[in-house]
């Protein structure tokens, strides 16, 4: 049985649950509810609680790990003369799934497998036309452990079946077992429902959880098959299609931090600037319609910004500035990028400044009034040396975003990754290596895939590390003034 | 501490701020009526009156502070030493170089000791040298009564000072550029009675080279620190006179309901 | 003490002057700052419309063509299998004859033969005659008005992409095909119009710009904003109820809190490299399917549902709550009685904006394998979730990538679509925030 055809059935086992439950409550009082602890839905919700909220954890669970059992066993079948010089087990399980999936699929088709299975040329033929393509015939083992497989699969989705319904009706009978006039049903379900609250908040410290798990595992495996310290420290990024290639991350780091400076040297004076204006001299109404104008630069999707910079402002830099200039004549460059980035991180500096500037104190203003200076040298003696923490802790967390940042740069700045000082140049980033490696042909378990994993973690750490300064000098700041 | 000071004689007549038929309005709403006063030089002149009777908001006319709020305007004569003050042709930043402010929650900048007092003299280029700037920082801080107690520490923040320190430190502040026209408006509401004493003493040394004028919502402090005293009631200037007589003879009966409590 | 040097307020000392030409020039740098943003945002707005506005526009060619039984359907019986044996060469032969024809009883001049014809018609037009006729056999030997594309070189031809210099050069067209086609516009058969297709129909292959569609990106896009509505929106006002309302004011908690506000600034790449990981390795789910686009929305789009979740938590007064406790409700009740429907319209809002920005994210589609080309329209769902789709961001991404010109014009058409359906969630946001909003 599918897994979506079993929830469904653990779910309207639940919906009898409730309906019995809520009757079974009301028909112990003989229909005067008022003798009744609680209102008769809680006993009825209980009920559908106790059905439903095991089973369905216990279907969770299993498909969460059936992969790792079912994989293991199929593995200790393989034979590791028959793995091919190059390749890992890993890779050769690969195939085997791939197999197994291709089976799967003739065998819904109608395709009768024993001829298939005792010819391995048949079977790659037809695997062939049902769109799996193998590059070798399967081998002996190989068959052996797809079947397995395949066998252990089928067992095990039985077994998980038969538990969860199992599960979800001895929930159903001892929910109805407790049901008496006495028994707290509201407690017994709001306890139940703050479970729930619980895991759902979990699910956000989950998600780092998983998310620097992914990233650490994936980078380990990395590690083991390129050194670490030519990874930090080459400056030499050249790939190579099936071994032998130069992995260094210093000249994507280089490209993402010119990238993000110039973006920086964009988006902060326009932006703090604008702060600064609509914060002490824009009138109400103007404040109503510009803040909000600006703004919609930070809803814009960043795709739209790439194909700006792709169509428009990267051809307009070369014909005007580096062909007359002899800097260069790609419309892919770090100026491109960066300039077209610096227009987008302007609303993060300027929302971000302008709610900092508006929460220094008006007595502080008044006071420098007070004393005959006028308003730009209140702003600059006064209020912005207040506001200075959160300011820089507001540019931080542009930065951070500009480091960020995939689409302009995969869009705008090129694939070429080289040590330069000309801005006009292409020059390419961490994000947009990350995706090409990610999105090429490359092997899963090679290290020119791999490596997006490292880089992944290099960014996330330093992404990570500048919202956390950025978070610290805000909060610190806001202390002050409260 | 004495909680009554004798009438000393003031020394000079000179009418320093002179109001006109002042009319203040808020929008629509008209706050200040018809108000004409005189403040005289080298005196402490005090305004009192019941909560939102519109003292507060008068005395931020005689410095143009009223100007940074856009539905305020004023109309009638408010003129400084024979000049209006409203005049299309004054600019507020010379007038303010003139007039100074005290306000009611202390309002030190978050910067230095030092850097709190001479932040008017540099922005108005009143000194020639770092020197010059010393002196005046050090005399400033002398005159408001604060000197010995910081003059060990005139880099260490102004915000770390106690409350009545703070306030010294505003008013060593405001007198930095050295106005003509001191103006207080509460200076002591925020301060323990400690502070408080401390302020007024300070107020009296003060007046022997300012005219101050005082917002108080306390009777006794305008009658312990003042010479002339200013009763508002309800936006309209109801009496002005010496304050010794204002507290023992008032003249107009809404004056006397509120000396004798039974309005305020 | 320096005593200030009286001069007359009237007039202004020079060194006032130089601040207040100090001022002056500051507030013109705010300004000046301003208008730089705005006008930033306008070249940006000018530069996509104008070169997407065109897509909404398409060349067709209409003209009869007659269905014979001898080439369509050789076995005379309407027989599906038979008639399937008929290609789509088949159909672009009859179609290039039938528009052969058109021109002659036009009495149109040209050199031209039928197969340089075929050129100037769109090579999906012949699969899509062949569609037609298949679902509907009785078609057959009748003669019928059919529209049908123009070719890419041709609608290009008159959006100003193709001229007559740069078509001498092309091996897709000829400075005498376009000839023609301004005789057949001049004869009516060729026209401009308003092109459906653009929303409905699927995506095209490399050289047929002018075929390519957004039908399964919309599509697509929209299965994974159920998925993300159906999974964060209840996920995230759990967890911002639990954190705002329940929590022990401990270091755990705040742990928790640190953690959402530093996941909602993490990049939305390493996002797409959690989903990788998980949902496709571990988990084996279908690369490119709306289920993974959605599950790593949702991840993505949590953080951002709560923290605005939490604000208008906040915002309801305690009183409210004090006057519940105190009739005897529960807390559980309290909340979902009171506080939530009070709280509703600002957690909508922030719903509606999370889910716009989820919309609009590319990167971490592009990690789970949504690369790919899809022809196909997934199913309905749920089965369909698992079908391989494309999502509007990724399909403007796809077409950039392209060689053909006419691609950058449907990229930057699919943008204006994707910014209509921004615009409209915003407004319903901004609507919500407005008749809902209540000042306590």
């Amino acid at each position: 049985m599918s897994p979506g055809l079993l929830t469904l059935l653990i779910l309207v086992l639940a919906l009898a649950g409730y309906l019995i439950g809520r009757s079974r409550a009301v028909a112990q009082v003989a229909g005067d509810i008022r003798k009744l602890h609680s209102l008769p839905p809680f006993y009825g919700r209980i009920t559908a609680l106790l059905t439903a909220v095991p089973a369905l954890l216990l279907v969770a669970a299993w498909l969460l790990a059936e992969p790792l059992f079912l994989e293991s066993k199929a593995l200790s079948l393989i034979n590791p003369s028959e793995i091919p010089a190059g390749k890992s087990a890993a890779l050769v399980m690969a195939d085997v799934r791939r197999v197994a999936d291709g089976l799967t699929a003739l065998q819904a088709r109608g395709d009768d497998l024993a001829p298939l299975l005792a010819d391995p040329t048949k079977l790659k033929t037809a695997l062939n036309d049902a769109g799996i393509v193998l590059e070798t015939e399967p081998t002996v083992s190989t068959l052996a452990a797809t079947q397995a497989l395949r066998d252990a699969g089928k067992t095990s989705r039985l077994a998980m079946t038969a538990a969860a319904l199992a599960l979800a009706v001895a929930g159903l009978g001892f929910a109805l077992s407790r049901i008496t006039p006495e028994f707290r049903a509201r407690n017994a379900t709001e306890r139940f429902a703050m479970w729930l609250l619980v895991g759902c908040s979990l699910i956000a410290v989950l998600t780092t959880v998983g998310i620097v798990a992914s990233l650490l595992v994936e980078s380990i495996h990395f590690f083991e098959l390129y050194p670490a310290t030519d990874f930090f420290f080459s400056a030499n990024w050249t790939p190579k299609f099936g071994g032998g290639s130069s992995l260094g991350i210093l000249p994507l780091l280089w490209g993402t931090l010119y990238v993000s400076a110039i973006a920086l040297v964009v988006a902060v004076p326009i932006g703090l600037m604008s702060a600064i204006y609509l914060a002490e001299y824009a009138s109400k109404s103007t404040r109503s319609w510009v803040k909000p104008a600006i703004e919609v630069l930070a809803g814009i999707p960043t795709i739209v910004y790439g194909l700006f910079a792709l169509i428009t402002v990267g051809p307009l830099l070369r014909d005007y500035f580096a062909e007359p200039l002899g800097l260069g004549n790609s419309s892919s460059s770090v100026m491109t990028a960066g300039l077209v980035m610096g227009i987008m991180v302007i609303p993060f500096v300027s929302s971000l400044s302008d709610d900092i500037i508006n929460a220094v104190p008006q007595s502080l203003r008044d006071g420098s009034l007070g004393l005959g200076a006028t308003p730009s040298e209140t702003i600059r003696q006064v209020v912005i040396p207040a506001a200075l923490p959160g300011i820089v802790g507001a540019i931080l967390l542009a930065a951070s975003r500009a480091i960020g940042e995939t689409m302009i740069v995969v869009m705008g700045a090129g694939a070429a990754a080289q040590l330069s000082l000309n801005p006009f140049e292409a020059m390419t980033t961490v994000t947009v290596k990350i995706v090409s490696q990610l999105t090429g042909d490359t092997e899963f378990a090679s290290p020119e895939t791999l490596v997006a994993f490292a880089l992944g973690l290099t960014l996330f750490a330093l992404t990570l590390a500048l919202n956390i300064i950025a978070l610290v000098i805000v909060r610190k700041y806001r202390e002050q003034y409260e | 501490m004495k909680d009554q000071r004798l009438e000393t004689r003031v020394d000079t007549q000179t009418i320093k701020i002179s109001a006109q038929k002042a009319q203040v309005y808020y929008g629509t709403n008209h706050a200040i009526k018809d108000v004409d006063v005189e403040i005289l030089d080298k005196t402490v002149t005090a305004f009192i009156g019941p909560s939102g009777c519109g003292k507060s908001t008068f005395l931020r006319c005689l410095n143009r502070m009223n100007d940074t709020i856009p539905s305020c305007r004023v109309e009638g004569k408010i003129l400084l030493e024979g000049e209006d003050i409203y005049d299309a042709r004054v600019d507020p930043v010379q007038l303010r170089a003139r007039i100074g402010m005290v306000f009611q929650k202390p309002n030190p900048f978050p910067k230095s000791i030092y850097d709190n007092v001479a932040y008017g003299p540099k922005i108005h280029g009143l000194t020639r040298n770092k020197a010059e700037l010393d002196e005046i920082v050090e005399s400033c801080l002398r005159k408001a009564a604060l000197w010995n107690e910081v003059k060990d520490r005139l880099a260490a923040p102004g915000t770390g000072l106690s409350g009545g320190q703070q306030q010294r430190l505003c008013i060593a502040r405001a007198i930095a550029t050295s106005p003509e026209v001191l103006l207080m408006d509460e200076p002591c509401s925020a301060l323990d009675p400690i502070a408080t004493a401390q302020v007024e003493e300070l107020i009296d040394e003060l007046r022997s080279q300012f005219s101050v004028v005082i917002v108080t919502h306390s009777m006794q402090q305008a009658a312990r620190v003042s010479q002339r005293t200013a009763f508002f009631h309800l936006g309209n200037l109801v009496e002005f006179g010496e304050t010794g007589q204002i507290f023992t003879n008032p003249q107009d009966p809404r004056t006397e309901s509120y000396i004798s409590g039974r309005i305020g | 003490m320096t005593a200030t040097p009286r001069i007359s307020l009237f007039a202004q000392d020079t060194r006032t002057k130089r601040r207040n030409a100090a001022e002056a020039r500051f507030r013109s740098y705010g300004l000046a700052a301003i208008v730089l943003a705005l006008l930033a945002l306008v070249w940006l707005l000018i530069s996509i419309f104008s070169g997407g506005l065109p897509a909404f526009k398409q060349s067709f060619l209409t003209f009869p063509v007659t269905l014979e039984e001898s080439v369509l359907d050789k076995g005379g019986k309407r027989d599906p299998a038979i008639m399937a044996k008929a290609t789509t060469v088949t159909y672009a032969k009859v179609l290039a004859k039938a528009l052969e024809a058109e021109v002659a009883a036009k009495g149109l001049e040209t050199k031209l033969k039928t197969k340089d014809l075929t050129k100037m018609i769109s090579e999906e037009s012949p699969a899509t005659l062949r569609d037609r006729v298949l679902a509907d056999p009785s078609l057959i030997g009748q003669t019928i008005q059919v529209s049908v594309l123009a070719s890419g070189r041709i609608d290009g031809y008159y959006k100003g992409r193709v001229t007559m210099e740069s078509a001498a050069k092309d091996k897709n067209t000829s400075p005498e095909q376009l000839a023609l086609a301004d005789q057949l516009k001049a004869a009516g058969v060729l026209t401009m119009q308003f092109n459906s297709g653009f929303l409905t129909m699927p995506d095209a292959s490399d050289k047929r710009p002018e075929a390519a569609g957004l039908g399964v990106a919309i599509i697509g896009s929209l299965y994974m904003m159920v998925v993300v509505l159906v999974l964060a929106l209840p996920i995230g006002v759990a967890a911002s109820v639990y954190l705002e309302e329940f929590a022990p004011k401990n270091r755990i908690t705040d742990l928790i809190e640190v953690n959402i506000a530093n996941l909602a600034a993490v990049p939305s790449i390493v996002y797409g490299i959690l989903g990788l990981a998980i949902f496709i390795n571990f988990a084996g789910l279908p690369q490119s399917a709306p289920i993974v686009g959605g599950l790593v929305l949702t991840l993505m789009t949590l953080p951002r549902i709560i923290i605005p979740t939490r604000a208008a938590l906040k915002a309801v007064p305690p009183s409210i709550r004090d006057a519940a406790l105190g009739v005897g409700a529960s807390n559980l009740q309290t909340i979902t009685h009171h506080v939530l429907p009070l709280a509703m319209p600002g957690i909508l809002t922030g719903t509606i904006i999370g889910l716009a920005q989820a919309l609009g994210e590319t990167a971490p589609l592009l990690l789970i394998g949504m690369v790919a080309f899809v022809r196909d329209f997934p199913g309905a769902p749920p089965e369909g979730l698992f079908d391989p789709a494309a999502a509007l961001p990724v399909q403007i991404y796809n077409w950039t990538q392209r060689g053909d010109p006419g691609f950058v014009e449907r990229a930057s058409g699919a943008i204006i679509v994707l910014l209509v359906f921004l615009i409209a969630m915003n407004a319903v946001a901004i609507y919500l925030r407005r008749k809902f909003e209540r000042r306590w």
